[in-house]
C-alpha cells in the first residue's frame, strides 16, 4: 500500500498532466496535427526512399508545390466562405490550353496573354458565383456541372487545337523563367506563391473582406445579419478561387508546354484533399493559407513519394481517397467533440497526502475542540449583502465590504444598518486592505488589485505580473487576486489562489489540489509588478506579522500557515507556521492582543481526503460527474480560530449547528467586536470578545493615530 | 470476446455499465415537500416498521415494538383484507387520538434490534431480528421462533416479512454476508446473495423461492397470494416471482432513481412503496471505483463514506458535494444529498401514480415504511426520527400514471 503511494505521488509529481488541458485550449493546437503527421510522413518516406530529402528532390517538389497550392488555395478560399468548388481541376485545364493556344498559335507576348487567362478561369470562377451566391444553387452540384460542362470545353478545344500548339516550339525565356527559372536556387514558381500566401495570409486574416469570408462560413445567418453582403462576398471566393486556378494554369503551361487530356483530371480531389488534411473544415469558417500550404505539401509528398516507391497510378489515388476520408472524419469529429474534450482533459488532479486531520470533537481537550460560541453573534446586512468575504474598517468605524455584483458596500456606524453602494468595480471584490492615506486596497477577483480613496473614486493598481517562463497558459494577468496586505513601505504584497480558474469555478481547484497560484508584490513606487512565491497551493489571507517586515500566508486545500520574509536578515525565506489544520484556512488578520484570527472556510472530509490521495478517481470524476455531484470540501461549516506568531492555537470560535452563521471567509476585529464575513453569506456575523481592547482598530496597528 | 472489449471500453469512456447516469426524478416521481409538511404522529428514535394489529398502529424502534393508535380507538366500517393484513378504514380517528410527543405504549420487547415485522389477524406478530432470529408472538403459533432455512443453513439478514396466509410466512433475506443494519457495507460491496423463502410456520419447513439477488428488502403480495413482488434494492427494480415455487424473477419497474424497500397494499389493488434512499451520480461513480471503495471502507468510519444513508448532514466529516454548498445562506432543495425521503404510491400493475417527497434541505429522510388506513398514509422516517400522517386524498384516482393523465 504505501508502495503504491509512493508510486501515484512520484508519478503525480512527474508528469505534469495539467500541462496537456492547457496545450488543449490553445487555438494553434488544431495546426499541431497536420504538422505532426507531415512529420511523420517525412520519417517515413525518409526511411524508405533513398535520398528522399536531397536538394535536387526539395527543388523539383517545391516547384510542383508552387503550382499545387494555388489550386488547394483556391480550393480552401472557398470552402472557408463553406463552399466547396469542384471545378478548379477542370478550371486548370481550361487555362493551360488557353495560354498555349495564345502563346503557340496566335503568338502573343506573355504580358497580353496572363491577363486573358486570368479573366477566363475568373469567368468560370464569376459563372460559379453567380449560381451558388446569387441564385444560392448548391456548391457541390453547381460546381459538379461546372467540373463536366469545362471539361468538355476543353476536350473541344483540344480536338481543334491540340496539333497546332504542340507544332510548335516556343523559344522565349521569359517563358522558360516562369516554368524553369530559379531565383537564388528557388523555383520561381514556389517564389511566386510564397509571396501570394503572405499577401492571402494578410488578406483572410487582417483586412474587412477576408473577416467578411470567414464570418460568413462561421455563422452565414449571423454574417447576413450583420449587414455583411453575404451573395456578393460569396461570388467573389468563387472569382478568387478561378483567378488563382488561373495562376496555376499559367505555370504548368510554362513548365510542360504540352495540352494534353489528362490535365487537371482528378486534380479536384487532390486539393479538397490537402485543404483538408490542413484543418480547413469543410463546414466553412474555419481555414487559412499556412493551413492550405501544410495541407498542399502533405498530399504531394504522399503522392509523389507512391509513385517512387513503384506503386501503380492506381494505388496512388486509392492511397489518396483513403487519406481524404480520415482527414474528413478527424475534421467533423474534432469539431464536434473539441470542447467536450477540453472541459474533460482541464481538470488535472494531484496527488496530495494530509496527515490525519486533528480532533474537532466537542469533549476533547483539542484546540480545535467544538464549541458554540459564534451561536448568537449579532448579524448585520441580513439578506442584503451578497458574499462579503472580506470587510475592513475606517477611521470613523464604517464598514467596507464587497459583493459579487462587484460592489464596494460602505455600512455606516454606529448601527451598521444603512448600506451604501461606495463604489462599483466590477469583478468579485474579495480580500482589503487600507493603507496609510485611508485608501482602500483590495483583489478584485476577475480584474486585479484595486485602490479606492476615501470620496469613491477608484483606480486599478495593477492586472498583471510577469510571466513564467515555462507557463503554456498565460499567467501573466490575473485572473483571481484574493487577498493583500500593505508593507510600513507601501508595497501591497498579494495572493493569486490559482491561475489555472476563473472566480465562478474556484472550487474545482481544490479538486486538483495542485500549486497552481502565487503571492505577488505591487510596488507603487515604481508602479511594478512581481510574483514573489510561485506553486503554491491556493493560497489566501495575507497579514503582514507585527514586526513590518514579514507577512502570513494560508494555504488554503494544503492546510497550512506560512510566514514569508520580504525584508531583514531572513528576507526571501519562507517557514511553517502551522501545519495540518481541521480544515482550509482563509483570511488572516491582526488581533488586539498582538496575535492573529484565522477563518477556516470549511472543514476537511475524510473521504475527500481520500479522492486527494487518488488522483485517478477524482479525474474520472470530473469527466463524468456533473458539475454539482461533484466531491467538494466541506465548506458549509467553518469556524475562527486564534494563533501566535510561533503557531500556537490559542483559541476556536465555532457555530457548530451553523445556522446562525454559515460559512466564515474573513475575521476582522474592531474595536472589541470581531466581524465575520463569508464569500457564500448573505449576512456579517458580529461577535464580542470577551476582554479585548474596546479601543484596538487595525487601521492604528498598521498606521498609528493619525497626527 | 467482443463483451470483454465492450466491457473494457466502456470503462474506459464511461459508457454502457460504467455509465454513472441516475433516471430523473420525474413525471409521477416529481418532487415535492410534503413529507416534510406532513402531520407529525410521533417522535421515535430510529422508528422503522409500521404495521396494524388489532386495530392498532404498531411501530417497531430499536428492540421495541411501539403502540402509536391507541386500543380505545375503534375501527369503523368493514376492514379491507388486501394479502392477509387487516386495514381498518376511517382511521382519521387514530390519527386524531395520537398525540405527537406522548411516550407511546411499549407493546413487546425482543433482544436484539427488530429488522422487520409482519402481522396477521387480529393478534399474529411477527418480528425478524438483527440476530437473524425470526420470532411469532400471539396467534396460534406464538413463541414459535425459527433460526434457520432446514437445509439453507443460518438466518443472516431478515429485512422483510409477509404472512400470506395464517400459517405461511414469505422472508426476504437481504444478504449472506451482512446483517439488515450493516446494509450500506453490503452496497459498498456489491453483494448480490439475497433470497426469498416461503416458510411454513406449522412444520417450519421452507423453500427458497429465489436466490442471488441483491438485497431484497420489500414483499408484496398479488394475485391473491398466488404470486409475489420484490424490491430489490441494490438493483434498483421490483421483481415478481411466484409465492409457492421456485421461479425465474421477472422485472415489474426498473430503473428507478432511488433505492426501494418496503411495500404495503392499498384497498385498490396497489401499493405504496418505501424508497429509502436516492441514487445519485457520485455513489454510482463509487460503485464503479474498486480500488477507491476498498480504500474508503478500510480507512473511513462508515458513517463518512461516500454512500447512501438514511439521515444526513450530522457532522462536518461527512462528505459534501459541490451543488450541496450553502449559498447565501441557503441550501438548494435540489443539492446532491445522501439521504432523502420519498414514498411512491403504485399501480395495480406497479407503475408509480404519485410521491411524496423530503428534498435535500428537508430532515425527513430514510423513510423505511409505508401503511395507508383509509384517508391516511402514516410514513416511518427512520432517519428523521418521526411517524408522519399525510393525507392520502388528494391521490389521483386513475390508473394511468400521473405523467399520463390529461390536465
Amino acid at each position: 500500500m504505501a508502495l503504491y503511494e509512493s508510486f501515484l505521488k512520484w508519478r503525480y509529481r512527474l508528469i505534469p498532466d495539467h500541462l496537456l488541458g492547457e496545450l488543449l485550449a490553445k487555438r494553434w493546437i488544431e495546426n499541431a496535427i497536420p504538422v505532426l503527421s507531415l512529420l511523420i510522413a517525412l520519417a517515413v518516406f525518409q526511411s524508405v526512399i533513398p535520398n528522399f530529402l536531397s536538394v535536387s528532390m526539395a527543388t523539383d517538389t517545391s516547384r510542383l508545390l508552387g503550382e499545387f497550392a494555388f489550386v488547394v488555395c483556391a480550393m480552401m478560399i472557398v470552402m472557408v466562405a463553406g463552399g466547396i468548388d469542384l471545378s478548379v481541376g477542370s478550371n486548370v485545364a481550361l487555362g493551360n490550353i488557353v495560354a498555349l493556344y495564345l502563346m503557340n498559335v496566335l503568338a502573343w507576348p506573355i504580358a497580353a496573354m496572363v491577363p486573358v487567362v486570368l479573366i477566363v478561369c475568373g469567368l468560370v470562377g464569376l459563372v460559379n458565383g453567380l449560381l451558388v451566391g446569387y441564385l444560392k444553387l448548391r456548391a457541390f452540384l453547381t460546381t459538379l456541372v461546372t467540373l463536366i460542362i469545362v471539361r468538355a470545353i476543353v476536350d473541344m478545344l483540344l480536338m481543334r487545337h491540340a496539333a497546332d500548339i504542340s507544332a510548335v516550339f516556343l523559344d522565349y525565356p521569359a517563358w522558360d523563367f516562369v516554368g524553369q527559372g530559379k531565383v537564388l536556387g528557388i523555383p520561381f514558381s514556389f517564389l511566386l506563391f510564397a509571396v501570394c500566401a503572405v499577401a492571402g495570409h494578410i488578406f483572410l486574416s487582417r483586412t474587412r473582406p477576408g473577416w467578411h469570408v470567414m464570418a460568413i462560413g462561421g455563422s452565414r445567418r449571423s454574417a447576413y445579419n450583420l449587414g455583411i453582403a453575404v451573395p456578393r462576398t460569396i461570388c467573389a471566393t468563387y472569382v478568387m478561387s478561378g483567378v488563382l486556378c488561373g495562376v496555376s494554369a499559367i505555370l504548368y503551361a510554362a513548365r510542360l508546354g504540352n495540352a494534353g487530356p489528362s490535365t487537371g483530371v482528378g486534380m479536384e480531389v487532390m486539393a479538397l484533399t490537402a485543404a483538408v488534411l490542413g484543418g480547413n473544415s469543410l463546414g466553412g469558417g474555419k481555414g487559412s493559407v499556412p493551413k492550405a500550404v501544410i495541407g498542399a505539401v502533405i498530399v504531394l509528398l504522399v503522392t509523389d513519394s507512391l509513385v517512387r516507391i513503384g506503386l501503380l497510378s492506381g494505388a496512388s489515388s486509392l492511397a489518396l481517397g483513403l487519406i481524404l476520408l480520415v482527414a474528413v472524419g478527424v475534421d467533423v469529429r474534432w469539431l464536434k467533440n473539441r470542447h467536450k474534450l477540453l472541459a474533460k482533459m482541464y481538470v488535472s488532479p494531484t496527488y496530495l497526502a494530509l496527515p490525519p486531520a486533528p480532533s474537532t470533537d466537542p469533549g476533547s481537550d483539542s484546540p480545535y475542540a467544538m464549541n458554540n460560541a459564534l451561536k448568537d453573534v449579532e448579524l448585520i446586512g441580513l439578506g442584503e449583502l451578497e458574499g462579503p468575504e472580506d470587510m475592513i474598517f475606517d477611521r470613523d468605524d464604517n464598514l467596507y465590504t464587497g459583493s459579487r455584483h462587484g460592489d464596494i458596500l460602505r455600512i455606516l456606524a454606529p448601527d451598521y444598518k444603512k448600506i451604501e453602494v461606495f463604489a462599483h468595480i466590477g469583478g468579485t471584490p474579495l480580500g482589503f486592505a487600507m493603507d496609510r492615506d485611508d485608501s482602500l486596497v483590495l483583489c478584485d477577483a476577475g480584474m486585479g488589485l484595486y485602490r479606492v480613496a476615501t470620496d469613491g473614486k477608484f483606480a486599478k493598481l495593477t492586472d498583471e505580473t510577469n510571466r513564467s517562463a515555462w507557463s503554456i497558459n498565460d499567467d501573466s494577468r490575473l485572473r483571481l487576486a484574493d487577498d493583500c496586505d500593505i508593507a510600513p513601505d507601501g508595497r501591497v504584497f498579494f495572493s493569486e489562489a490559482t491561475v489555472r480558474y476563473e472566480m465562478h469555478e474556484w472550487p474545482l481547484d481544490a479538486l486538483e489540489s495542485r500549486g497552481n497560484g502565487r503571492l505577488i508584490c505591487y510596488d507603487p513606487r515604481n508602479n511594478s509588478t512581481r510574483t514573489v512565491l510561485r506553486n503554491l497551493v491556493f493560497p489566501n489571507g495575507v497579514c503582514m506579522a507585527h514586526d513590518g517586515q514579514s507577512f502570513f500566508f494560508a494555504e488554503s486545500w494544503a492546510c497550512r500557515i506560512n510566514r514569508y520574509w520580504f525584508d531583514g536578515p531572513k528576507a526571501g525565506r519562507v517557514e511553517r507556521v502551522i501545519e495540518n489544520l481541521p480544515g482550509y484556512p482563509d483570511n488572516i488578520n491582526r488581533a488586539s492582543d498582538g496575535t492573529y484570527w484565522l477563518a477556516i472556510m470549511g472543514m476537511r472530509t475524510p473521504s475527500l481526503e481520500l479522492a486527494l490521495r487518488r488522483p485517478g478517481f477524482r479525474r474520472r470524476m470530473a469527466r463524468r460527474v456533473a458539475q454539482d455531484e461533484l466531491l467538494f470540501p466541506n465548506l458549509n461549516t467553518g469556524c475562527v480560530i486564534k494563533f501566535d506568531e510561533a503557531g500556537r492555537v490559542l483559541q476556536s470560535l465555532w457555530d457548530s449547528g451553523g445556522d446562525n452563521h454559515p460559512m466564515i471567509t474573513s475575521p476582522r476585529e474592531h474595536k472589541g467586536y470581531l466581524y465575520l464575513g463569508g464569500v457564500f453569506n448573505n449576512r456579517i456575523g458580529r461577535y464580542k470578545i470577551p476582554g479585548a481592547d474596546t479601543s484596538w482598530t487595525s487601521q492604528q496597528s498598521y498606521w498609528g493615530t493619525r497626527s | 470476446m467482443s463483451n470483454v472489449f465492450r466491457r473494457a471500453f466502456d470503462a474506459l469512456l464511461g459508457r454502457g455499465d460504467a455509465a454513472v447516469t441516475v433516471p430523473p426524478m420525474d413525471g409521477a416521481l416529481q418532487p415535492d415537500t410534503r413529507i416534510d409538511e406532513a402531520g407529525l404522529m410521533a417522535e421515535l428514535r430510529a422508528p422503522d416498521n409500521l404495521v396494524w394489529l388489532g386495530g392498532r398502529l404498531l411501530c417497531s424502534s430499536g428492540g421495541e415494538v411501539l403502540v402509536l393508535g391507541g386500543a380505545d380507538v375503534a375501527p369503523r366500517g368493514n376492514p379491507v383484507i388486501a394479502a392477509g393484513v387487516a386495514l381498518p378504514s376511517g382511521h382519521a380517528d387514530i390519527a386524531n387520538a395520537i398525540h405527537p410527543h406522548e411516550a407511546p405504549n411499549v407493546y413487546t420487547r425482543f433482544d436484539a434490534r427488530i429488522a422487520c415485522l409482519a402481522t396477521f389477524g387480529d393478534d399474529t406478530l411477527v418480528a425478524g431480528l438483527d440476530s437473524g432470529l425470526l420470532i411469532v408472538r400471539g396467534g396460534p403459533h406464538d413463541g414459535r421462533s425459527i433460526e434457520g432455512w432446514g437445509q439453507g443453513g443460518k438466518i443472516h439478514c431478515p429485512t422483510a416479512l409477509l404472512m400470506l396466509d395464517a400459517d405461511t410466512l414469505l422472508v426476504s433475506e437481504g444478504s449472506t454476508q451482512h446483517g439488515p443494519a450493516d446494509w450500506q457495507h453490503d452496497l459498498m460491496e456489491k453483494n448480490a446473495s439475497g433470497s426469498v423463502w416461503r416458510v411454513d410456520l406449522r412444520s417450519g419447513e421452507s423453500i427458497c423461492l429465489a436466490r442471488g439477488l441483491a438485497w431484497p428488502n420489500g414483499l408484496l403480495a398479488v394475485d391473491d397470494g398466488r404470486r409475489v413482488r420484490v424490491s430489490e434494492s441494490w438493483r434498483h427494480r421490483i421483481i415478481e416471482l411466484a409465492a409457492d415455487k421456485p421461479s425465474t424473477p421477472q422485472e415489474v419497474l426498473g430503473d428507478l432513481p432511488g433505492y426501494p424497500g418496503r411495500m404495503t397494499p392499498t384497498s385498490d389493488g396497489g401499493a405504496w412503496l418505501a424508497v429509502f434512499a436516492a441514487r445519485s451520480q457520485l455513489v454510482e461513480l463509487v460503485l464503479r471505483e474498486h480500488g477507491f471503495r476498498r480504500d474508503m471502507m478500510r480507512e473511513i468510519a462508515r458513517e463518512h463514506w461516500i454512500c447512501p444513508s438514511l439521515s444526513s448532514k450530522n457532522s462536518h466529516l461527512e462528505p459534501l458535494q459541490r451543488g450541496g454548498l450553502k449559498q447565501m445562506g441557503i441550501l438548494k432543495p435540489w443539492a446532491p444529498t445522501r439521504s432523502y425521503g420519498l414514498v411512491v404510491r403504485l399501480d395495480s400493475d406497479g407503475n408509480p401514480l404519485a410521491s411524496r417527497h423530503s428534498r435535500a434541505d428537508g430532515r425527513r429522510h430514510g423513510v423505511t415504511s409505508v401503511l395507508q388506513a383509509g384517508d391516511t398514509v402514516y410514513l416511518a422516517s427512520q432517519g428523521g426520527d418521526a411517524v408522519l400522517a399525510l393525507p392520502a386524498s388528494n391521490l389521483p384516482a386513475s390508473r394511468l400514471p400521473a405523467s399520463r393523465l390529461p390536465t
